[in-house]
């Protein structure tokens, strides 16, 4: 099989991106976006639909991964107000 | 105030001295700047000179039928790029990239004109046509090479460039994934620097303008 050419590989940029902004839209839901999906496995070839859908997973977990560096900080149980060594305000978690 | 005073006469004095000073000071600093600059490009050139890419030779058939060697493209800058032509988003947007930042180049009248090249990491599916059909839709003096699965691993070799076939789906599609950069190479057939997705065509062009500036004085 011939690779897309440029026309063919706009025309599947164009539905992935379509696609996506309705997944963004609607929270991921993809039943809400099976007519977008369709319409992306038609215009793209298997390959790239899979490539393109790994892809987006991928962005979302960086995404995530970025946001929630708090969750890395440990927590504690009890909360008090210490006073620091240069007389600052320490909150102990 | 009177003006032409002494008071005045004197204020305009400080003025000046104090411009004129600033003014060498600024002299100082940005010489001492460039110069640092200068350095550190020499040092990078030196460095990746030691890592030795691209220091053996290749032969490969481009995408009107005919054999290129390294050799051939002796005397011009490159700026080549490995990818494969059934790529979904990267290459196109690599070579994208590459065809502004030979435009931008090719506008300033001092600098060489510089030869892009695409080298498929996919010589299964990449023969002289596929590579045709793809490099049309990119800057016009975009060479593709190919050739058997040896001569392609033997260019990609030179150059470190990493390459490994995905699993074949059932209309025997697969992604290739590899080493993503555009490798900048001087006349003298030395590798002299690349450029990962990160850098904009404007950062492109303005580095190989650097470094052709600076081949000539070095």
């Amino acid at each position: 099989m011939t690779a897309p050419n440029s026309a063919e590989r706009k025309t599947c940029w164009d539905a992935r991106d379509h696609l996506w902004k309705c997944l963004d839209d609607n929270d991921d839901n993809a039943a809400s976006c099976q007519r977008f999906q369709s319409e992306f496995e038609a215009k793209c070839p298997a390959q790239w639909v899979k490539y393109f859908t790994k892809r987006r997973d991928f962005l979302k977990y960086k995404c995530i991964a970025s946001t929630n560096q708090d969750d890395d900080l440990p927590r504690h149980e009890s909360l008090e107000v210490l006073p620091g060594d240069h007389g600052s305000q320490w909150v102990r978690l | 105030m009177v003006p032409g005073s002494p008071k005045d006469l004197k204020l305009r004095t400080r003025l000046l001295v104090t411009l004129l000073f600033g003014g060498g000071l600024l002299g100082v600093w940005w010489f001492v700047h460039s110069e640092k600059q200068q350095k550190l490009r020499q040092q990078r050139v030196e460095q990746l000179r030691q890592v030795a890419l691209g220091q053996g030779t290749f032969s490969l058939m481009d995408h009107t039928g005919c054999r290129r060697t390294k050799r051939d493209f002796l005397g011009n800058w490159v700026l080549l790029y490995f990818g494969f032509t059934h790529c979904p988003d990267i290459c196109p947007e690599e070579l994208e990239k590459l065809s502004t930042v030979v435009v931008t180049l090719d506008r300033d009248a001092s600098l060489p004109p510089v030869q892009p090249l695409f080298i498929t990491v996919d010589p299964e599916r990449d023969d002289e046509a596929a590579l045709a059909r793809y490099v049309k839709d990119f800057h016009p003096r975009l060479i593709g090479l190919t050739g058997t699965v040896e001569e392609v691993k033997h260019a990609g070799r030179d150059y470190r460039v990493y390459a490994s076939a995905g699993p074949k789906d059932e209309d025997g599609d697969y992604i290739v994934d590899h080493t993503i950069l555009i490798y900048l190479v001087s006349p003298d057939g030395l590798f002299l620097d690349y450029y990962n997705r990160m850098k904009s065509a404007e950062q492109i062009a303005d580095s190989v303008r650097k470094h052709i500036k600076n081949y000539a004085t070095l």
